[in-house]
């Protein structure tokens, strides 16, 4: 929706993966996207040197989130939310409710 | 050079070659602390973007190359970048930087508060301790105006970070 704008529907992706979820890593956005993940570390590292998102590394993963310190965020998380009320409601359902709560380990479901 | 002296060196050059930037983060503290923090990297934010190919010529004349997005200098320990603008501490932009003149040249930086604010926002924003710790030396050195790290600390929704650490600032234990 916003590709024209952003110049990448990946980077597109990208904004509204990280807006929706607080943080996500090139290979969970890529798989949720069924796009190439190379395109995905591209616009992650096209973003982040543009100061509108940055990342930290948890174990071996690099985890990216919006940026709290980019001047625009107020004004750019208002655009992500209204492309979000364009996106079809099963979409939107499987961006935004993704399990967060803990799941000890061995457990079998 | 020291890091002030090589900070107006380059800040003046690249004026002269009308790009016109501002120091920021961690070497703004290395500089009003005297070196008590000390600082590699020069962040420079420009106040209207340039080509990047103008920096890289402006800044090739006085002995610097590119890699990997910084600029080095064979004879210097410290390293340059352009982090993208606009420049602002958190979500506002800032006004009013300070001019400290260098016998190498005039340097455009964040004023003490500015630099104040910009270090704890990263502390506020990415709770990093040492800018925190930063933060405080800067204010040891310097006069601030705590009424405006106040409002601006407001601002960014970090108030009860801000009453949290006030005394410290104040160089209260």
């Amino acid at each position: 929706m916003l590709e024209p704008l952003f110049g990448s529907i990946n980077r597109e992706r990208v904004l509204l993966f990280l807006y929706s979820r607080d943080e996500g890593y090139a290979r969970e956005i890529a798989r949720f996207y069924k796009t190439d993940l190379s395109q995905i570390q591209k616009q992650l590292e096209r973003l982040e040197i543009g100061n509108i998102i940055y990342s930290k590394i948890i174990g071996k993963t690099r985890v990216y989130s919006l940026n709290p310190r980019y001047p625009f965020l107020i004004e750019l998380q208002s655009l992500l939310e209204k492309v979000l009320t364009f996106y079809p409601l099963d979409e939107l359902e499987k961006l935004t409710h993704s399990r967060k709560r803990p799941r000890r380990k061995g457990k079998p479901l | 050079m020291s890091l002030g002296e090589l900070a107006a060196y380059v800040c003046t050059h690249l004026h002269e070659n009308d790009i016109h930037c501002v120091l920021t983060g961690g070497a703004c503290v290395s500089i009003y602390t005297e070196n008590r923090y000390e600082s590699f990297d020069l962040d420079f934010i420009e106040n209207m973007a340039s080509k990047r190919k103008d920096i890289m010529n402006a800044l090739s004349q006085i002995g610097f190359y590119e890699e990997n997005r910084y600029f080095k200098h064979k004879d210097s320990k410290y390293f340059i970048e352009f982090p993208k603008g606009p420049l602002a501490v958190g979500q506002e932009p800032v006004r009013e930087p300070n001019v400290i003149k260098f016998n190498t040249g005039q340097l455009i930086l964040l004023s003490p508060t500015d630099s104040v604010k910009d270090r704890l926002a990263a502390y506020y924003h990415w709770d990093d301790k040492q800018c925190l710790d930063q933060a405080i030396m800067l204010a040891e050195n310097h006069t601030i105006d705590i009424d405006e790290i106040q409002r601006w600390s407001e601002q960014e929704g970090k108030l009860s970070e801000f009453n949290f650490i006030k005394e410290k600032l104040l160089h209260k234990k």
